[in-house]
């Protein structure tokens, strides 16, 4: 269990945990060339609740994707956790998303031939852990699924996948859970308990969060929003009210 | 609608390759059987056409009983002088075509020791058949000629020696001319030619023949010299026209190759059942997967009757594509066959390739109507699709509603299967053919059934399966059992293919496990202690002097000869194996397990005693008679006074004294020769005196004590246990293909997941095992269904078998062997699959809808 713990010396007191230096990613070539991110320079600290936002095709998913080690970019680099990703192979970066890397998804994203239970302790079980029972119980007491933890996915509610989703992102202490339209695809009931249950993360376990939404509502929890335009940094300050963000996103959108 | 369906055959290349490789396996395997009889017949011909080409009437000893190990007695050469006579024969001459063995000068066999060995008179003109191409027919009695085949094989020129075993001791012969018949070679055998009179001394036949040949004087028409032939000559003879018995002899062989035929039809058959799995699977699978375009075809406009077009038109074009290339492949098939039969020393002729119109059509008929029948019910399920479907997310559930009726079919058929087996076991249907076919009917019915009834099996036998990996790898373990049991009947078609192949290995393979066990125990009870000589290919007879040079070996002080004939008895249909032994000598050297009454130390020349499985069948016992027709045509009254038990049937059916044998039957020859070893004296030493004996004088024959002698059943037993397993090794290999499929298809499906597992850190390798682990789960299935059929069958199909000794035994090794195999063609079928899995890029796969 020890690596899941804090043990360089990056993470401790107010350095950041992800830093994206001018970042660029280019889909295609020649004239066909599209420029998803066209330099963004970021860094996100540690224990915050971070939210990503901008309209369709500003570059705010492929930002996530190049945070995450999912996508490499044309040029820059991401470091996280004091690990620079651009120098890791496939097999490496797997590690890395495994051991210090949580997703949420959009479309819950669960196995439907594991229960609930099981869904949680993936990550855990693919390095071949055992969970630490007592995190475990936190975890489902925070996400409130004790009496859903042998269903499997097709039995639960559409807020209770991305419940589970949310548990399996942070079983394993990551440095840093990615949260890409995580209530996209719920009702506004549903929304809230996600959101709320991503705040007590941020808030009670000292949990790095970064959230991409096009949401205001949902961008609201966060502690700061950065706002991407055409792939550029438009905006990067505290998060204010829903109506503020609302302006905002208008403003530089 | 045409475009629709190529076009979609071409974007799922991948699937339609696996489709049209499983048809074209079971169709070469079909055109390729059929391929290779048809010019094994066509070869035989020539050959026969040859032998008899100058030849106007033929005069053979009458076949009374068909004997397939020996050859009918031969006839006194005095009828040569009543042939002479008969007016309009312009010559007659008689001749000797007798099984034997040629050897080197040193008694070492050249070539296949399964090739028959053919001994032959030299004709003169117009009869001489053979055409010399080097040297000349021999002169003396010390001269002989070889065909070209054995001349090579042996690296003999003219002028060598070479040695010959007929009826007598080997004797050597100078190689005097090499000569072939026409333009064909001997279909395989081997031929020495020797003058008349030596090829008389040699074969035991002094003062007989084996054949006249006839020339008719001119102007007398063949067919009209036949009729008066057999007006003039005792019916103890057969008289045909040349052509007649060209065409007569081509018949015989076609018929004793039948089996051949059947055989290699019915492997074929075995692949081409499991290849319309394989497609009625893939169908099943790519059309759910495809429902949404079905919808949207629906939406705007098709008729259901076009989407069923679609998906038979795709259909067809697999079978035809399969079917054509499958013919084809026959044409190659044929020879790797051949190949095959000769690697496990069985040769046969083989001249030009027949490609008969009856393969062209059955070939293309089986592929395109199999391919068409399998795709049929997913090409209906199709059209069921309605137009919402374009609209809804996901695949239409899979219609449980039909499970449990489908189930109780299954089930219903199982119960039909066994029963229709049984019927065939025990319903006492006269003919052999039919109660084979019944039987070949419900283990398919059998077969079928529990392929239908599978899907209720997936998961209690996944669970099993996946248990040994669930153990070793936690997760990807638990995943792999997990995925295996998600679509039930997905998992249960690809294993029944599997199964079925497995089912007739592992019945194969317990039944001869079974075989052994009983010639084992059969050796172990009647020649303990023995020192038994037989022919070297276990069957044919060899020299009766054989037993009087064993009898001078020095630390031999027992030695009996067994005899074996066939025979008919009146009021028993089909013919009898008749057994021969030596009432004087036989005490303590063959250990009968006398059931009633006399021993056949005590036998009478015209006493005969009975196995008892034979006695009870046909309700045979001692006092009875037997009326019994001879292969010599002869009538003769055996009395019935005792009954042994013959377990393995080594016997036959009764025992009579040898003397019976030689004057009754016409046997002067001796099947197995049993010595036993003076107290005292060194077994060892005197097994090899008696195996150099033999060695050096009848190399024919071979010298074993009881353990070489089972071994050398095992040993034979085993190779024809190996040919079946590569013919069933094709059957095997398309369900291979099926595992392939389907992996494929339901990581296609997966994608999605996939890519989750990828993204939160699963590697490349676990994605891989979790794949193959798959695999060997659902290959597990099948084989363990497999294996239990095929235990089930060989228990049933064992059990009329009991009465005469037959004993199953459980060959535990060889099964789990056969366990393995299946995990690790699971490994194989996983391979491909796998790699694309863990190959998938994780943002495309989260993407992928």
């Amino acid at each position: 269990m020890t690596d899941t713990q804090p043990t360089d010396p990056t993470r401790d007191g107010h350095r950041p945990i992800v830093i994206a230096n001018d970042l660029q990613r280019r889909y295609g070539d020649g004239t066909a060339a599209v420029d998803a991110l066209a330099g963004v320079s970021l860094s996100f600290d540690r224990g915050r609740f971070n939210a990503i936002m901008g309209p369709s095709g500003s570059g705010k998913s492929t930002l996530m994707h190049l945070l995450a080690g999912l996508d490499r970019p044309t040029s820059g680099t991401v470091v996280l956790d004091g690990i620079e990703l651009g120098h890791l192979d496939d097999a490496e970066l797997t590690q890395l998303r495994r051991d210090k890397i949580g997703f949420i998804f959009q479309f819950f994203n669960l196995l439907p031939t594991l229960d609930a239970e099981e869904n949680i302790v993936l990550p855990l079980s693919i390095a071949g852990r055992e969970a630490d029972r007592e995190w475990l119980h936190r975890l489902i007491e925070t996400v409130d699924l004790s009496d859903r933890l042998t269903h499997r996915p097709a039995e639960l509610s559409g807020g209770q996948q991305q419940r589970v989703a949310v548990a399996r992102a942070l079983i394993s202490r990551p440095a840093v859970v990615f949260a890409d339209e995580p209530t996209g695809n719920l009702d506004s009931v549903a929304s809230e308990e996600i959101l709320l249950t991503l705040r007590q993360a941020v808030d009670e376990f000292g949990q790095t969060v970064v959230m991409v939404t096009h949401d205001a509502h949902a961008a609201s929890f966060a502690d700061r929003i950065v706002v991407l335009r055409d792939g550029r940094v438009a905006h990067d300050g505290p998060c204010g009210s829903e109506d503020q963000i609302l302006e905002l996103v208008k403003e530089v959108g | 609608m045409r475009k629709v369906i190529l076009r979609g055959l071409a974007a799922r290349k991948r699937r339609a390759f696996t489709l049209v490789v499983a048809v074209f396996l079971g169709v070469a395997l079909t055109s390729g059987a059929y391929v290779l009889t048809d010019t094994i017949n066509a070869s035989f011909e020539d050959i026969f056409d040859e032998s008899f080409a100058g030849t106007d009437v033929v005069v053979t000893p009458r076949e009374v009983i068909e004997q397939d190990d020996q050859e009918p007695p031969p006839f006194p050469a005095s009828l040569l002088n009543r042939v002479a006579r008969v007016d309009g024969v312009a010559k007659a001459e008689g001749s000797i075509f007798s099984l034997g063995k040629i050897v080197d000068a040193n008694g070492d066999p050249i070539g296949s020791e399964f090739a028959p060995n053919f001994i032959s008179s030299a004709s003169t003109e117009p009869f001489n058949t053979l055409t010399y191409e080097e040297g000349r027919p021999p002169e003396t009695d010390d001269q002989a000629a070889l065909d070209p085949t054995t001349a090579e094989r042996g690296n003999l020129e003219i002028g060598d020696r070479v040695g010959v075993v007929g009826n007598r001791r080997l004797q050597t012969f100078e190689v005097a001319g090499i000569a072939s018949l026409g333009d064909t070679d001997f279909g395989g055998a081997a031929v020495v030619t020797l003058t008349l009179r030596e090829a008389q001394r040699i074969t035991g036949k002094q003062g007989e023949f084996d054949q006249i040949s006839v020339d008719a004087a001119d102007g007398v028409e063949p067919d009209v010299l036949a009729q008066r032939l057999a007006a003039a000559l005792p019916n103890t003879v057969e008289v045909r026209t040349g052509v007649e018995e060209a065409e007569q002899e081509t018949e015989s062989t076609k018929e004793d190759l039948s089996f051949l035929t059947i055989a290699l039809l019915v492997f074929a058959g075995v692949a081409v059942v499991v290849g319309g799995f394989l497609i009625f699977n893939t169908f099943s699978i790519t059309i759910a997967q495809r429902i949404r375009e079905f919808g949207m075809l629906r939406t705007i406009g098709a008729s259901r009757r076009q989407i069923l077009g679609s998906v038979i038109g795709e259909a067809l074009a697999i079978g035809i594509i399969g079917s054509v290339l499958g013919l084809a492949g026959g044409l190659a098939f044929a020879p790797a066959i051949n190949a095959l039969f000769e690697s496990f020393e069985i040769d046969l002729p083989n001249t030009g390739t027949v490609l008969a119109t009856r393969t062209v059509i059955v070939s293309l008929c089986v592929g395109i109507l199999v391919t068409l029948i399998s795709a049929l019910s997913p090409a209906l399920r199709a059209t069921r699709v309605t137009p919402m479907a374009a609209l809804l997310e996901g695949e239409l559930p899979e219609g449980h509603r039909r499970g449990r009726i489908v189930s109780a079919l299954g089930v219903l058929l199982v119960v039909l299967g066994i029963a229709l087996v049984c019927i065939g076991l025990f319903g006492g249907i006269e003919s052999s053919g039919s109660a084979a076919g019944l039987m070949g009917a419900g283990a398919a019915a059998t077969l079928f059934g529990v392929a239908i009834f599978s899907p209720a099996l997936v998961r209690p036998l996944a669970s099993v399966a996946g248990l040994p990996m669930e153990r070793l790898r936690r997760l990807t373990g638990k995943l792999a059992r997990a995925n295996a049991i998600r679509k039930p009947g997905r998992t249960a078609a690809t294993a029944a293919a599997l199964m079925i192949g497995l089912a007739l290995v592992s019945f194969v393979t317990v039944f001869a496990a079974g075989i052994s066990k009983s010639i084992d125990d059969a050796v172990d009870t009647l020649f303990a202690g023995d020192i038994i000589v037989q022919n070297q290919d276990g069957f044919s007879p060899i020299p009766a002097g054989v037993a009087r040079e064993v009898a001078d070996v020095e630390g031999v002080d027992r030695v009996t000869t067994i005899g074996y004939s066939s025979a008919k008895v009146a009021g028993i249909s089909g013919d009898q194996r008749v057994s021969g032994i030596d009432p004087a000598t036989v005490d303590g050297l063959v250990d009968f397990e006398v059931e009633a009454g006399a021993a056949p130390d005590q036998l009478g020349r015209n006493d005969a005693v009975i196995d008892q499985a034979f006695g009870d069948s046909e309700e045979a016992g001692i006092g009875d008679t037997l009326d019994t027709l001879t292969p010599t045509g002869k009538r003769v009254p055996y009395t019935v006074v005792g009954e042994v038990k013959d377990n393995a049937d080594f016997l036959g059916s009764f025992i009579v004294t040898n003397q019976a044998l030689r004057d009754d039957f016409g046997y002067d020859q001796a099947g197995t020769v049993v010595a036993g070893v003076a107290p005292g004296a060194d077994f060892a030493a005197t097994e090899n005196r008696v195996k150099e004996l033999v060695d050096r004088r009848f190399p024919i024959a071979e010298a074993q004590d009881t353990e070489e002698l089972k071994q050398t059943q095992r040993e034979q037993l085993n190779g024809l246990l190996s040919l079946i397993y590569a013919l069933l090794a094709l059957a095997v290999i398309v369900s291979i293909f099926g595992i392939v499929n389907t992996l494929a298809l339901s990581i296609h499906e997966r994608t999605r997941e996939l890519g989750l597992l990828r993204a939160i850190g699963m590697s490349r390798r676990q994605v891989r095992q979790m794949v193959r682990y798959e695999a060997v789960i659902t290959a597990l299935i099948g084989a363990i269904l497999g294996s239990i059929l095929g235990i089930v069958f060989s228990i049933l199909i064992s059990r009329p078998l009991a009465d005469e000794g037959f004993e199953l035994s459980f060959p535990v090794g060889s099964l789990l062997i056969l366990l393995v195999l299946a995990a690790l063609a699971g490994v194989l079928a996983a391979i491909g699959p796998a790699r694309r899995a863990s190959r998938l890029d994780v943002l495309e796969s989260l993407a992928y809808e």
